[in-house]
């Protein structure tokens, strides 16, 4: 398994591959929302590289941020206060939360990168919401082009919405391979396969996607087998929980996570006359995360991939403090609960301690429904 | 009997909650069984449009800070945490979706269930999700109007933003329309933003009056009388308070008589107050410290030029300190604290909302390098006292005025 090992350290190595890529003379920007729309980057030849925080406790970023808010944006920063972003040329963010759009304050008075922008993300997908966001990457489109002094070209666009479209079919290609009983993939080797996705020049990526999926198939042993579960949450970007799971004899086989299926079941419209147009669209009608109106949506989602992975029971992991799925969760956790399906819900806080009490729920949740079957 | 902090009460303020408040809700329940069209409206959202429509407006966070002060609050927050609602979420949206849950002794009757919701994502991402959920659990339509965020703190709105809120506009109309029955009166907006104007401009001229030296208003008579601006603007019983209330303090100040006797220290109180615990101002006073303005009391207010009824309504509530980077809210303080004189500024955290807690030591930090003022950041909640700690909180606040008297 070459292509999972090259994979996980694409993750684990990124800020040295990263720093690599910028003495070739690259640029690269942060974004920290999925509703930043990269092939507007990648078309202007810019690394779009998501940030992410890290494991460890967050320690810098007590000094400014409070105890009641995201801890996973908390981490991000706390990652950049440390340095560890010094390579990037800018920081790109949306309207898409509140803990986000206040994080912009921070991030730009007190980590140093030369661009800082602002998307603003309608919260719903109505033609007036379209015809605004189309208009709002037209002005972030300018914006780049004249501080990275590079022409972005509908040629280009289109180049990247079909180098885009690879991957993310790639990645979906991968999903299928979960839906086998046992799965070919752990949960998690496919969170840190899409993370990867996130960091990594998206043809480089897709190459080594394909390489995966054609070593996959002969794998002896499968990864994991035990209850076929879908995880349910926002952003995830260390797999540790996911690992709790599956060693408590859970198979993630399936997700509704930001930085899962979340971030690539649509594809841009490859055909549309305005490449940045068919943007525009993809991004607000995609599977959306709960801060936009229509989360039917994805409850639609989440329901249609039980279907497809033969879902036994669904874990939601709120990340504390993400008020868009707390708000949400109550009503997704219902909605499952009467079509028949066991929900567990739990909250968590990015790089936490002490999984005593998640593992001793996670695992009597798995008991009740082997119980069960 | 002359003693320093001792409070001076206002006339036109006494039996303001029995006089009006309660009265509002009153009518609103009258309305409702009159089969009258009801509607809960978010904070940041135009209620002028519905005004114009003869539609009786409630605003849940209102009542929330009601059930604070009611001591009702808790007892609600719990009951929508029984229905899953995380305990970090915003205390009001927990106290009001509590109140659907738990419709028992109720204050006031409760809130007059509504003929459809409307929300804006103007002060925060929160609001939404809230009414979202209420329009979900009452099974009553819900029409959103999607407010950018505000990217640079400039005075105005730009010109595809005010375009834009003007389209959502159109589409509030349609709204409004298939949901009363009746075509949109352009005329009755215009009656309704000449009173609305109006509302504002008196409200003004009362903040300014909290300029003078002493100053003759207090922290808790604004968190009170700041209800019309919110609740009713266009109304012609907001104006003949306002105005009331005006010339009570142009008389006060004409006398040299302040909110309270001896004032020491001019202080700022940012964001919203603990509905639950009002109270606590007069601990304030106690050691010579008057509010002499909020942010909350600053940001409600917006000409309208009813020549251009619906670009004004944009160009009135697009600018909201919330809904944008922090060199709003800062040039805000700052220039509070350079208008109003100002020695402190209080900046309040409120456990479940991510706007009024995150970004407060960037504020603290500005207004000392630019004025050299200090700020103390409080860790507390508007209405759910769980997340409050009076011991602490009063010794950080003496610790505080003690600083401000060392400063002289």
């Amino acid at each position: 398994m070459e292509a999972l090992d090259e994979l996980r350290n694409l993750f684990s190595a990124r800020h040295d591959i990263v720093r690599d890529w910028k003495r070739q003379g690259k640029h690269v920007v942060g974004w920290a929302s999925t509703y930043t729309p990269e092939e507007i980057l990648y078309a202007a030849s810019i690394l779009p590289m998501r940030i992410l925080g890290s494991p460890e406790t967050a320690k810098l970023a007590h000094a400014y941020c409070p105890d009641n808010m995201c801890s996973f944006c908390r981490s991000c920063f706390d990652v950049a206060l440390k340095g560890d972003y010094d390579y990037l040329d800018g920081f790109v963010t949306s309207a898409s939360c509140d803990n986000r759009e206040k994080m912009y304050d921070l991030w730009r008075h007190h980590v140093e990168i030369p661009y800082f922008y602002f998307i603003n993300t309608p919260h719903t997908n109505t033609n007036t919401a379209h015809e605004f966001f189309y208009d709002e990457l037209v002005r972030f489109r300018e914006s780049l082009e004249k501080a990275f002094r590079t022409p972005i070209s509908d040629q280009s666009l289109r180049k990247a919405v079909r180098i885009y479209n690879e991957n993310r079919v790639l990645l979906k290609k991968l999903y299928n391979l979960r839906r086998k009983d046992p799965p070919l993939i752990s949960g998690r080797e496919a969170l840190e396969t899409v993370l990867s996705s996130m960091l990594t020049p998206k043809e480089v990526h897709s190459r080594l996607l394909t390489q995966l999926l054609k070593e996959i198939p002969q794998r002896d042993d499968p990864p994991t087998k035990g209850v076929r579960l879908l995880i349910s949450g926002s952003v995830m970007d260390d797999a540790g929980l996911l690992e709790i799971v599956e060693a408590t004899g859970g198979s993630v086989v399936a997700d509704d996570l930001s930085t899962g299926s979340r971030y690539f079941w649509n594809s841009v419209d490859p055909t549309a006359e305005s490449p940045l147009f068919a943007i525009a669209r993809r991004y607000l009608d995609r599977v959306p995360c709960p801060f936009m109106g229509q989360s039917e949506d994805r409850f639609r989602h989440v329901q249609d991939m039980v279907k497809r992975y033969d879902v036994e029971g669904v874990i939601i992991f709120v990340l504390r403090f993400c008020d868009p799925h707390l708000f949400d969760a109550p009503l997704l956790k219902a909605e499952l609960e009467s079509s028949g399906l066991p929900v567990l819900y739990l909250e968590w806080e990015h790089a936490m301690t002490g999984f005593a009490q998640l593992r001793t729920r996670i695992e009597a949740f798995l008991e009740m429904i082997r119980g069960v079957g | 009997m002359s003693v320093a902090g001792n409070k001076r009460r206002l006339q036109t303020t006494q039996g303001f909650y029995r006089n009006y408040v309660k009265k509002f809700y009153d009518d609103a329940h009258r309305a409702k069984k009159e089969k009258k069209p009801v509607a809960w409206v978010a904070s940041t959202f135009p209620i002028e449009m519905l005004q114009a429509m003869e539609v009786t407006p409630v605003w849940p966070e209102n009542y929330a800070s009601v059930c604070a002060a009611r001591q009702v609050s808790l007892r609600l927050c719990e009951a929508a945490e029984r229905a899953g609602f995380s305990k970090d979420l915003c205390s009001y949206a927990r106290c009001v979706l509590g109140s659907i849950f738990e419709e028992k002794d109720l204050p006031e009757g409760g809130l007059p269930k509504p003929d459809f919701l409307v929300a804006s994502t103007g002060a925060c991402d929160t609001h939404f999700k809230w009414f979202q959920v209420a329009s979900r659990r009452l099974n009553r339509p819900l029409f959103l109007l999607d407010i950018p965020y505000d990217t640079t703190g400039a005075q105005a709105p730009e010109d595809y933003q005010v375009k834009h809120y003007v389209t959502q506009l159109d589409e509030l109309i349609s709204f409004l329309e298939g949901q009363i029955g009746k075509q949109f009166d352009m005329n009755r907006l215009r009656t309704v933003e000449r009173l609305s104007d109006r509302t504002s401009k008196l409200w003004m001229e009362i903040q300014d009056c909290r300029k003078a030296v002493p100053a003759p208003m207090n922290a808790r008579d604004a968190f009170s009388t700041v209800f019309f601006m919110l609740c009713i603007p266009g109304s012609e019983i907001s104006i003949k308070f306002y105005e009331k209330l005006r010339d009570e303090l142009k008389e006060r100040v004409k006398d040299g008589v302040g909110a309270i006797e001896d004032e020491k220290h001019r202080v700022i109180w940012d964001n919203l107050p603990m509905w639950f615990n009002l109270r606590f101002f007069n601990h304030l006073n106690s050691l010579g410290a008057v509010i002499v303005a909020e942010t909350f009391s600053h940001v409600w207010a917006g000409d309208l030029n009813p020549s251009k009824p619906l670009e004004s309504l944009a160009k009135k509530y697009l600018p909201n300190f919330a809904n944008a980077v922090a060199e709003r809210r800062i040039n805000l303080i700052l220039r509070l604290i350079r208008e109003w004189r100002v020695d402190g500024v209080i900046l309040p955290t409120n456990w479940g909302c991510r706007m009024m807690s995150i970004g407060m030591t960037l504020l603290k930090k500005v207004i000392r390098k630019e004025l050299g003022v200090p700020s103390l950041i409080l860790n507390i909640d508007s209405t759910d006292w769980r997340n409050y700690n009076e011991a602490h909180v009063k010794t950080e606040i003496e610790a505080f005025i003690e600083m401000l008297r060392r400063k002289g």
